[in-house]
């Protein structure tokens, strides 16, 4: 078979680092290749190079059998080499029509002005050969992720590209809408494309690819054929060692209820009710799981709980004290530790260094701060103990926040937070961004925590995650809870409908009395 | 294909909808209060704000503002915050009369005006954009390096804040349609009001339906989409921001002809009219004919205020009438809420970054 994409030998180095190390990377034509790997494995820097962003510091780049040079995306795209990044490149105000034809628009009348009539008809034809459902008058604004991306999936294919790389194509999608990319992927592959996709799901990578190559700490650690490898195979590729993939989680009684969240109405910053009359109860030794598509409500819930945000109306109440209108400080105080979701915005100060950082929120304990002074000997013993407990790296408690990769300030945090001693813990996507390994081990401290009879409530948009940590799964969908489910009987695909704002046939639901409303 | 402009200025549109309902309802009352008693305070009123002078006096105060405001539009759009369209007009009227000295051509004045209007929206461009200096503050250090300079020039050549009196534009009359009722000042007015009425129009085809105009757009919203599709944002940027310095120097070299002379006391002639252009162009949502409607709504409150002043139509101090274009542009800000800003307005951008 003919090779679209050959790698030959890529290293590439950073001031200090390594990003990747004599990496080998050949991708056949019309198949869908799979980049795996853990964060900073180098799978993003690699694309870059192949993408014209980076030149390598050694090897060569070698496209349907020919030796490149690309110096900026422009060449790569020339060569019909097309990125689909993370976060998508596209203009709100405009049209989807107007998105794809952006820099490239067919023109008219001594090339000034746009020609709309054929700009708009190229999309139409272009969506068409592939199948795609789209509009070409909806603006970007007012469409959802799943459309945003076909439309960065089209942008590519009008400038010609017949090699494309998704970063993370399904970080941001529901289930339904990662099985309709599946789908587009297969039908682009059909047509004679070559798919590259970057991923750290190791579910993904085995669905959607033919191949698998997988990367660690810049190098190639192998590449497999994705029909006959098992899920801990891959992870062992990935991490290095043995992984244990699904929480050993052992029944636990629940006791009193912790927090009780009555009938909740917060508004978000536009003044549009984002939770919208929301009840919910946490009790002693369980996990709560809130799943739902960004941007439910999930946010505004989070922060009414945790006092950053004043509701409306409703009541929120910790062991029976009434917190609805409380201090950061008191709830801090109260017990309650929080995992924020954007650690960089809320967990850290960027430029404070660990020792800083590990007292925040502790500040007024007699523990580490008596008649307005610190006591920094015990403050920065608090911090080395949690860079040691949480491996972080570098292990340096004099190190400024800012100069941690993403996922060491995620365990950082974390550790902060679980090392409060809560009554009950709030956390917000507590491993996003982190590697399989920290994963496994904040997923352990966390089940931890509820063996030990803390109250969790835990929002995370990873499925995976939520579905094996809690014991009762509450899926929200325009500020309300459709339902709530016993995890380990509800399918993923049932999850996907719920978080849509359907109600699927029988659901395995549990609500408990009286807590949940459509 | 929808149409951009009308949809943006629909739907921010209750706030405005409010103050044009207003603003009619009042001319409403006015006009039946006038054909009903001639002689009242109303009825005066409504013939003062129903004359050709009050539109022509509008017309005529609303260039500057127009132009200053078009300039804006597109440097905003691009994602360059100019807020030093005050220094431009004020550098631009100066150079346009020392032009015309000089040259004895008006029209060769008008070009030197716009000139210089151009090399320092240049200066302010590559400030911004090549050495990612703050853009507010690059703005101000626009304005008031035109507010020291022009004065200071005007006083080397000419001895003192003012300049000689060059003369001024002659009026294009059209006979017959001249003596049209209210409407005729359209055709009895300086060459500049027909400028700015073109100036407007093309504005916004270049905005709406021109490759550059969407490159434009695509700079100020999201500059790494426009990038990735292989156009240079650095280049649209500058030549947004340019494109503001040519049109504040028209704005400019047409205030200066209006009267024949650069007056440099104090906030000089320019007074204000380039802030006042970015209240115009924000409460036109940065739709050029926005931007005119809005100036037109604060020159005619101007014109008003001036006639008032000599009319003697109601007894109220004059000091307190000139302030009612003021108190306008308060009340618009306040009631009509925020527009809303392109994403990437005032944020530096450099190609390759990650």
């Amino acid at each position: 078979m003919e090779q679209a994409v050959h790698l030959d030998g890529i290293t590439k180095r950073f001031p200090g680092v390594v990003a990747n190390d004599d990496v080998d990377l050949a991708v056949e034509k019309g198949t869908v290749h799979a980049l795996l790997g853990e964060n900073g494995a180098g799978k993003t820097t690699l694309m870059n190079v192949l993408y014209g962003l980076y030149r390598p510091t050694e090897g060569r780049v070698v496209v349907h059998g020919e030796e490149r040079h690309f110096d900026s995306p422009r060449d790569a795209i020339d060569e019909g080499v097309g990125m689909i990044h993370q976060h998508f490149m596209l203009v709100d105000p405009m049209t989807v029509a107007e998105n794809i034809t952006l820099g490239n628009e067919p023109r008219k009348w001594l090339g000034l002005t746009v020609d709309r009539t054929t700009a708009r008809q190229q999309v139409v034809e272009l969506a068409e050969r592939y199948g795609f459902d789209i509009d070409p008058d909806a603006r970007i604004e007012d469409v959802g992720v799943g459309v945003q991306q076909r439309v960065e999936i089209l942008k590519a294919l009008y400038r010609g590209a017949d090699v494309l790389i998704l970063d993370e194509p399904t970080a941001v999608l529901t289930p339904q809408e990662v099985e309709d990319l599946f789908r587009v992927l297969e039908e682009l592959t059909e047509q004679g494309k070559t798919i590259i996709f970057i991923t750290h799901k190791l579910g993904e990578a085995m669905t959607a690819a033919d191949e698998i190559t997988v990367l660690r700490e810049g190098k190639n650690v192998g590449t497999v054929p994705a029909d006959d490898i098992t899920r801990e195979e891959l992870a062992e590729m990935m991490v290095g060692r043995e992984v244990l993939l699904d929480v050993d989680r052992s029944p636990t009684e629940p006791g009193r209820t912790v927090l009780d969240v009555e009938d909740l109405v917060v508004e978000d910053d536009r003044g549009v009710r984002a939770v919208d009359g929301l009840s919910l109860d946490v009790r002693q030794g369980e996990v709560l799981g809130i799943a739902g598509v960004d941007g439910n409500g999930q946010s505004e819930l989070i922060e009414a709980i945790t006092g950053l945000r004043t509701p409306d109306e409703g009541r929120i109440e910790v062991d029976d004290v009434d917190r609805t209108t409380d201090s950061r400080r008191s709830r801090i105080e109260a017990g309650m530790a929080y995992v924020p979701e954007d650690r960089q915005e809320r967990g850290l100060v960027m430029e404070y260094d660990l020792v800083e950082n590990g007292l925040l929120g502790s500040q007024h304990a007699e523990e580490y701060a008596s008649n307005g002074r610190i006591d920094w000997e015990r403050t920065r013993g608090h911090a080395e103990e949690i860079i040691e407990e949480y491996d972080v790296r570098p292990p340096d408690a004099d190190a400024e926040a800012e100069s941690l990769s993403g996922g060491n300030q995620q365990k950082f945090v974390v550790g902060r937070e679980f090392a409060r001693d809560p009554r009950l813990v709030v956390a917000s996507h507590p491993t996003r961004g982190v590697d399989v390994g920290s994963m496994e081990f904040i997923h352990d401290r966390l089940n931890g925590l509820r063996e030990d009879g803390r109250a969790v409530l835990l929002v995370s948009s990873n499925l995976d995650e939520v579905q094996s940590l809690s014991d009762r799964l509450a899926v929200i969908y325009e500020g309300e809870f459709v339902d709530i489910v016993d995890p380990d009987a509800v399918t993923e695909e049932q999850l996907g409908l719920l978080m849509a704002g359907q109600e699927p046939d029988e659901v395995p639901s549990i609500a408990a009395a009286g807590e949940v409303g459509p | 294909m929808t149409d951009d402009g009308l949809v943006d200025s629909l739907r921010s549109a209750s706030g405005r909808l409010l103050i044009a309902g207003v603003a009619v309802l009042a001319l409403l009352v006015l006009g039946v209060a006038g054909l009903v008693a001639p002689d009242s305070t109303a009825g005066r009123l409504f013939f003062v704000l129903a004359s050709k002078s009050t539109l022509a006096a509008t017309l005529r105060l609303s260039v500057p503002i127009v132009f200053a405001a078009l300039g804006g539009i597109f440097a905003e759009k691009s994602g360059v915050i100019n807020i030093g369209l005050e220094g431009l007009l004020i550098i631009s009227a100066f150079s346009a009369i020392y032009g015309a000295d000089v040259t004895g051509s008006l029209w060769a004045g008008f070009f030197v005006g716009i000139l210089s209007s151009t090399l320092l929206a240049a200066l302010f461009a590559v400030v911004c954009i090549e050495f990612r200096a703050d853009q507010i503050i690059a703005g101000l250090a626009v304005w008031l390096i035109a507010l020291g300079l022009a004065p200071f020039a005007s006083s080397v050549f000419y001895g003192g804040p003012n300049t000689t009196n060059v003369g001024t534009l002659d009026t294009i009359t059209i006979e017959g349609l001249a003596s049209i009722p209210f409407f005729g000042a359209f055709f009895d007015a300086s060459p500049a009001v027909h400028l700015m009425l073109i100036a407007v129009l093309v504005s916004w085809y270049v905005l709406n339906r021109t490759t550059f105009g969407r490159w434009v757009r695509a700079a100020g919203e999201n500059p790494k989409a426009l990038d990735t599709a292989g156009v240079d944002v650095s280049r649209v940027r500058y030549a947004a921001v340019l494109l503001s310095g040519v049109l504040s120097g028209m704005g400019g070299a047409a205030l200066a002809f209006n009267i024949g002379q650069f007056t440099g006391n104090g906030p000089t002639m320019v007074n204000g009219k380039g802030f006042i252009a970015i209240v115009a162009y924000l409460f036109g949502n940065y739709n050029p004919v926005g931007a005119l409607l809005s100036t037109a709504l604060f020159a005619g409150l101007d014109a008003t205020q001036l006639r008032l002043q000599t009319a003697d139509v109601i007894a109220v101090p004059d000091s307190l009438v000139q302030t009612i274009p003021f108190v306008a542009v308060i009340l618009v800000l306040a009631l009509v809420g925020r527009t809303r800003l392109p994403e990437a307005a005032g944020d530096h951008y450099e190609s390759g970054e990650e």
